[in-house]
């Protein structure tokens, strides 16, 4: 045995059992989920040959084009503010010091509530009866807004709770990639007599281009699959204004039963979010040199 | 350090409980969580409340039946897609609570059992259901549950208010008989009392307008369901009824934007003449009126709903008791045995909550006949009227409709669009049903 062959062979030993874990808890269900997709098929078992019936039905079905625009709207405001916001407070919390340290766990404590905790606060805050900014509003002699109620208010009202919720995690990787550029760079930078806005646009961002690349494409991945936060604060009201794509999905399986169609639908939105996620990689990194 | 670890080692061992042998029932349910209140309660008749008489009868079966082990799974309302998720990863629980309406759905796939076994190991006689608990829990002639209760939707009168608007006449409310009179009643009781007319429930809650359009399509006796695979909705028997709560709503004759407990909370503050929802309310208000200091003191009243279109009618269902179909011990079927038998021991109280009990001796009893209001919804038992029994998917369909009629209702989609994309989708979901 030659010394290549050797170590491809140790190479395959070390990432094999993270490979044949991976094949069973992801690839093999993908796979089983297309076979599901191309049947009618009820939760409990039965099983009816329909070709590619599903998935055409989908592309006619008014409600899935609602619960697409609703999701496609959700991470758009989202995604972008939260990079926005993550990327301003790494900025103000990457330094040492302990109030640092202690604003660093403030930012990241609401990640570790669960969504039922985090819907019910900001229910709290938001139901227009006795909600925390009803309350604020009559003391001010206006009448309560129905966030949680108005069309077109609803999603706003999710995206606003969805920043709250996840903002811990961007900053944390964020923090992560600017902890890791090298600090004599700054060092002849200030040299250079280069200001703040110079630093941060010709220093910072491009050393952290691939940190902030991952955040957008986490939580664009995320954000399309948002279901707990809607589930739980308007159940996907009203009128089906804030129905979000994986909501759908466990209406139609769950509650109507319709697995194979439900399956159609999932397997769409792997390949949406696949297929943004390589798009976003490809914008970021077509000019970057190929890595060595 | 040694002693150290077999120290440590020695609080390990203490630390391990002797396995639990005792027969385990794992008992599902919705009516909400209330361990705060009623966690360690076991005294019944004390209990108010649905969710706190039924954590009390648990409470109170561990008490008696110390052998027995209970597992109780809380669901949020109703529960049925946890269920659906649970029966086919074939993890079911052992009793679980459902709806009548939705018992054909699991009865006709084979995923829930007859209890007829269980309820005579119980010495649960089936003679003693009332027609209309029996009516709901039989289906290809067999008992596929142990019915509860029969629940209707009342309308919960505010007759302090109702005074003040000048609706009250001899001493009770005075109710619309048609949807004209309706409006009128409702200008003239914003006019007077300056507050909305009706309290609704119409966020978040798929079942409230549907009851409503439900129970005035059966008083005209409107075919809603053709046959098993369709249902008829846009017609002009819906088009009034949906077009005439939208205009309750166009001019602010009910209040808006309110889930139910917003909704239910907004009755006992006073903040409007009548609630329409269902009999469970009745105990809970019952008792609210009866506090001192309470807006709804003294000036409580209920009814059913009033005739505004084609003759007396309500749409009624029921709460009952079901087996998924799984493999138990003799011991588990034993212990699920004296749960339902206690259940129906208790019946009675259950029905302190305003719902009517399931059992004929139950409604006979003089008891029963003394709560309070019991006489004014005595005509729900005459009147109630269910779905056909050919109608499966109701929770599903439930959903679809009150979907669009929340939509139309609240004036975000024309109502003729609303009723004809809830005839489109309930329609498709049952050409889509295997």
């Amino acid at each position: 045995m030659n010394a290549a062959l050797r170590d491809r062979l140790v190479g395959y030993a070390f990432v094999g059992p993270f490979l044949l874990v991976y094949a069973a808890v992801m690839v093999v269900p993908l796979i089983m989920g297309l076979v599901i997709s191309l049947h009618r098929a009820d939760l409990f078992g039965r099983r009816e040959w329909v070709g590619l019936a599903n998935y055409s039905e989908a592309l006619g079905d008014p409600v899935l084009h609602q619960a697409l625009g609703n999701t496609a709207m959700l991470a758009l405001l989202i995604v972008p503010p939260l990079t926005g916001l993550a990327l301003l407070l790494a900025l103000a919390l990457n330094r040492p010091g302990r109030f640092a340290a202690v604003l660093r766990g403030v930012f990241f404590s609401s990640l570790v509530l669960s969504v039922t905790i985090v819907t019910l606060i900001w229910r709290f805050i938001l139901t227009p009866d006795a909600g925390l900014i009803a309350e604020g509003l009559a003391a001010t002699g206006r009448a309560p807004i129905p966030f949680l109620s108005d069309p077109d208010l609803v999603i706003p009202a999710i995206a606003v709770t969805t920043l709250w919720w996840s903002l811990g995690f961007p900053v944390m990787l964020i923090l992560a990639g600017l902890q890791q550029v090298p600090g004599d760079i700054y060092e002849a930078a200030a040299l250079d007599v280069a200001n703040r806005w110079t630093v941060l646009r010709r220093i910072t961002l491009p050393a952290i281009r691939r940190t902030l690349l991952l955040v957008v494409m986490l939580q664009t991945a995320a954000q399309l699959q948002l279901f707990g936060q809607a589930q739980l604060l308007t159940g996907g009201g009203p009128g089906g204004a804030s129905r979000t794509i994986v909501l759908y999905i466990f209406e139609v399986s769950f509650g109507r039963w319709e697995l194979g169609y439900a399956t159609a639908i999932a397997e769409l939105l792997f390949g949406m979010i696949l297929a943004l996620t390589l798009v976003q990689y490809w914008l970021v990194t077509r000019h970057e040199e190929p890595r060595a | 350090m040694k002693r150290a670890l077999a120290f440590g080692f020695a609080m390990l061992l203490a630390g391990c409980a002797p396995a639990d042998d005792r027969p385990t029932i794992v008992v599902q349910r919705f009516f909400g969580e209330c361990g705060a209140a009623y966690g360690k309660s076991t005294d019944v008749p004390a209990a108010e409340t649905e969710c706190g008489i039924l954590t009390t009868l648990i409470n109170r079966f561990e008490a008696e039946n110390p052998h027995i082990r209970v597992k109780v799974n809380v669901v949020a309302w109703p529960g049925y897609p946890q269920l659906a998720a649970q029966i086919a990863a074939g993890d079911p629980p052992d009793l679980v609570t459902m709806h009548q309406s939705v018992i054909a759905d699991y009865s006709g796939r084979g995923l829930i059992e007859p209890v007829g076994p269980l309820l005579a190991e119980a010495g649960i006689d089936p003679a003693t259901f009332t027609p209309a608990a029996r009516a709901g829990v039989e289906k290809q002639g067999k008992l596929y549950a142990m019915p509860w209760d029969t629940i209707g939707r009342l309308w919960h009168i505010n007759t302090a208010l109702m005074d003040e608007a000048g609706l009250m006449r001899g001493g009770k409310p005075m109710l619309p008989t048609s949807p004209e009179e309706l409006l009128a009643h409702a200008r003239q009781f914003k006019a007077r009392t300056g507050k909305p007319y009706l309290i609704q429930a119409q966020v978040s809650a798929p079942d409230f307008h549907v009851a409503l359009l439900y129970t005035y399509l059966l008083a005209q006796d409107a075919v809603i369901f053709p046959d098993a695979r369709h249902i008829r909705l846009d017609t002009p028997e819906a088009r009034a009824i949906v077009g005439t709560f939208r205009q309750m709503n166009a001019e602010g004759l009910t209040t808006l934007n309110q889930d139910f407990p917003a909704a239910t909370a907004a009755f006992t503050q006073g903040k409007g003449g009548i609630f329409p929802v269902g009999t469970w309310m009745l105990g809970p208000y019952d008792a609210e009126a009866a506090r001192p200091g309470s807006p709804l003191h003294g000036h409580y009243a209920v009814a059913p709903f009033p005739r505004l279109w084609g003759h007396d009618a309500a749409f009624v269902d029921g709460h009952a008791w079901v087996v998924p179909a799984a493999k138990r011990s003799p011991q588990e079927r034993a212990a699920m045995a004296r749960f339902m038998g206690l259940l129906a021991r208790y019946n009675y109280d259950w029905s302190r909550t305003g719902q009517l009990p399931a059992f004929a001796p139950v409604v006979e009893s003089p008891a029963f006949a003394a709560l309070p209001h019991r006489a004014d919804i005595a005509a729900l038992a005459r009147t109630g009227r269910q779905l056909p029994g050919y109608v499966e998917r109701q929770s599903a369909v439930q959903g679809l409709i009150g979907e669009e009629l929340e939509a139309a209702i609240t004036g975000a989609k024309p109502v003729d669009a609303a009723l004809r994309d809830a005839e489109r989708r309930v329609n498709r979901l049952y050409a889509q049903m295997m």
